[in-house]
């Protein structure tokens, strides 16, 4: 009798469990659907200047002070697995936003900063049909690096990068980190949450 | 009747020659069309139509192939890749249509079962399961329709649902079959070869300096200090997949002589006599563009040569360099000026050099390049044949107007009085560069005075800087009994040597030539061990490992210090 019992009894243990920890963590558990991990980070920006898309020096603190949301991301020009899906991610991001993509602030910044230049970064954002106020940073190594530690997103290897979107509340002071690839609908959500 | 029979029997014939394969081809097109069509979806994402083709990423996120393609993420041979926390798997047609086994998992051998010795059969405990089958046709479209494996899996949300038609479907199942389904020539059981080619003009210590290095890490390779033949041979089965993939290395020397028009067809000799899988360094005197096209044309990888003018492309794919030579400095020089002045102002850019000097050519197109890329105007090129007197007038237009002027004074040191003018005319610059390059690092023409105003483009690292590196390379060179000459190449070609066996065991037993240039791409950036740059960095098409470029002040005396005025890499 104990015997047949202890399989289902693991079993709902084991349910509970999971059940518990994507709770807890965030996680969206669906068979083909994304799964991210999502927390609350206390991120300091660091006092460094950047250059836009378009050669400008930009200092990023001002810069990501701003009155709208915020979300952020880590790419690079010659990415070829990561990167793509972030950016066509913030590009239908913008269309699905349609007339309310101004009320949002997207930045991308290179990992890549020897090779990315701000005409790379122009072209990449084209390549993806970016709207207004998606821009996309590159800069010199050692300020990139320091926005890459930050953000604890910092790795040596820019192949061991991973996937991160990052957003930040008009105003707030805490940043939500979303590690994974996220859906439409689960950047949408976020997105959603941040306003409220 | 007789007849009859025979003439059906010849018109019929050729038909009956058709490859096997004819049957599998798409109506109405030849071999080599679906293949042509099937590479442009796949590497450039876009259908036969010429419409991009559409799909969804992460189950609700629509994109097209301009974004996108199947090559960024399974690369051009469609070995895979690995970023980050996600690995793609290979679509190779070898791949693809056989099962799959775990990594690392026991695979037999091809050889028939006869010829397996007893350390090869596994335990039946120890033999794994196949990950998936085969791919088919059909669950392959069921794949890239609707994301779902041969075993019914869903497969992860990156990779894409495509929106394909049958005959799409066909189109792109077809070519991923031929994709990377034989080897690249030049490797066989034992041996992968390789080729240097050498400019026999080029001078003797300059030759020894790039083949004394290449050729030591070659035999190092082949010096089995690690057993390989023996390991390959009876090492454990779970590493039997690694080691049976070690060959031994064979350098082929390729020399060209006679003028550059020449050398095609001495390259194609050399290749119909021995085909090799890549080529390795190799050095010439003047621009690099023959060896250049001919790589690329015959898609055969060409790592690190030495050359200061290489071919210069975005989108050409098989010849990796260290940087874009001559015309790099140029392009820094653009870069460095829009960072003090902007690219429009109230200034005139001025370039003064001589049109038969090959170093001051490519450092002008790549100015002129960058700096339309950035928007500039072109600026004024005033020419004159090296040797010639620079007569006043041509001063006269330099300094026209009152305007400050950018002057980009590519000019040798063979003419002193150029410099020395150049000095009188000082206080009329906004700012003014010259090369170190095209003065071979001479800077005696240069006054102490001049010096307060012109900056030198330096394309390595700062001499105090490069010290650590030096001497690990000085060091390698000693204990090999090579005798230090030119360390500018020598330290090029060992660290050629450093990133050659990584690029080799990437490869495994996968010997295609775009598999071995990705390796190159999915190399981390270095700054350890290359002592003439102070960092090369790699990705995925990216060809040219050097970024930057030093601009420095000189300072006064016999032996100028050199103070860099910007990063290495200036934007």
């Amino acid at each position: 009798m104990m015997k047949r019992k202890l399989p289902s009894i693991i079993g709902v243990w084991t349910l509970a469990f999971l059940f518990t920890f994507s709770s807890l963590s965030g996680v969206a558990l669906a068979e083909g659907k994304s799964m991210y991990k999502k927390t609350l980070e206390d991120y300091q920006v660091p006092d460094v200047k950047l250059i836009s898309q378009e050669g400008k020096e930009i200092e990023l603190k001002s810069y990501l002070n701003s009155d709208k949301p915020i979300i952020l991301d880590f790419i690079y020009g010659t990415c070829s697995t990561i990167c793509p899906v972030l950016s066509v991610s913030f590009a239908h991001f913008q269309r699905k936003l349609g007339k309310d993509k101004d009320e949002v602030r997207l930045v991308s910044i290179s990992i890549d900063p020897d090779n990315d230049t701000p005409e790379l970064m122009k072209e990449h954002l084209q390549k993806y049909g970016a709207a207004e106020g998606w821009d996309a940073f590159t800069g010199k190594r050692e300020n990139i690096i320091e926005v890459l530690k930050e953000f604890d997103s910092y790795v040596s290897n820019k192949m061991d990068h991973f996937p991160l979107t990052i957003m930040r509340g008009a105003g707030e002071e805490k940043w939500v980190r979303l590690y994974g690839l996220l859906s439409a609908s689960d950047l949408l959500k976020e997105y959603e949450m941040l306003k409220k | 009747m007789n007849v009859r029979y025979f003439l059906v029997l010849f018109f019929l014939f050729p038909f009956l020659l058709q490859p096997a394969q004819a049957d599998e081809l798409i109506e109405g097109y030849t071999h080599e069309e679906v293949l042509r069509l099937g590479e442009q979806m796949y590497r450039e994402g876009i259908l036969p139509s010429g419409e991009p083709m559409e799909a969804l990423v992460m189950g609700d996120i629509p994109f097209d192939g301009r974004m996108f393609t199947c090559d960024d993420c399974h690369q051009r041979s469609g070995l895979g890749s690995e970023e980050g926390t996600v690995i793609t798997w290979p679509t190779n047609g070898k791949e693809l249509f056989a099962p799959r086994r775990r990594t690392g998992a026991y695979r037999p051998p091809a050889a028939e079962e006869g010829e397996q010795g007893g350390r090869r059969e596994l335990p039946e405990y120890y033999q794994v399961a196949d990950v998936r089958p085969a791919y088919t046709d059909k669950s392959l479209a069921r794949l890239l329709r609707v994301g779902i494996d041969p075993t019914g899996r869903r497969l992860d949300p990156i990779m894409p649902k495509y929106r394909l038609s049958s005959k799409n479907l066909a189109i792109l199942t077809y070519y991923l079959k031929h994709l990377s389904s034989e080897m690249s020539p030049g490797v066989d059981d034992t041996t992968i070869h390789f080729a240097t080619v050498i400019d026999t003009s080029v001078s003797d210590v300059r030759r020894s300096a790039m083949l004394s290095v290449l050729q030591a890490h070659i035999d190092a390779h082949n010096s089995l200090s690690r057993h390989e033949d023996k390991r390959a041979a009876s090492g454990p089965f779970y590493k039997s997949e690694k080691h049976k993939a070690y060959r031994k290395l064979n350098l082929h020397i390729w020399e060209l002589t006679g003028p550059s028009e020449t050398w095609r067809e001495q390259l194609e000799h050399y290749y119909d006599e021995q085909p090799v899988f890549a080529l390795l360094g190799g050095i010439a005197e003047g621009s690099w563009k023959t060896i250049h096209s001919f790589s690329e044309d015959l898609k055969i990888p060409t790592i690190f040569p030495i050359t200061d003018r290489p071919e210069i492309s975005n989108s050409d794919w098989y010849t990796l360099y260290f940087s874009k030579g001559y015309y790099q400095e140029g392009e820094s020089v653009a870069k460095y000026v829009r960072s003090q002045l902007g690219v429009s102002g109230d200034f005139r850019v001025v370039q003064l050099y001589s049109k038969n000097n090959p170093k001051a050519v490519e450092m002008s197109a790549g100015f002129d390049s960058t700096w339309q890329q950035m928007g500039g105007l072109t600026g004024q090129k005033l020419l004159f044949m090296q040797g010639d007197v620079v007569r006043e007038n041509v001063w006269k237009e330099v300094f026209k107007d009152d305007t400050p002027v950018v002057l980009l004074f590519w000019v040798d040191d063979s003419d002193k009085d150029l410099y020395l003018r150049l000095e009188e005319y000082r206080n009329k610059v906004a700012m003014v560069f010259t090369s170190a390059s095209i003065l071979n690092n001479d800077f005696s023409s240069i006054s102490d005075t001049l010096r307060t105003k012109i900056l030198v483009t330096y394309p390595y690292s700062m001499p105090e800087s490069e010290t650590r590196s030096r001497f690990s390379v000085e060091r390698w060179l000693k204990a090999r009994k090579i005798p230090l000459t030119d360390f500018d190449i020598q330290a090029k070609m060992y660290f050629l040597g450093w990133m050659l066996p990584g690029a080799i065991k990437n490869m495994r037993s996968e010997f295609f030539r775009d598999y071995f240039l990705e390796g190159f791409d999915m190399m981390i950036d270095q700054d350890y061990s290359i002592a003439v740059y102070p960092r090369l960095t790699f990705g995925p098409g990216q060809r040219y490992a050097s970024k930057g470029c030093y601009i420095v002040k000189l300072s006064s005396g016999t032996s100028p210090e050199m103070t860099p005025v910007n990063d290495w890499v200036t934007y």
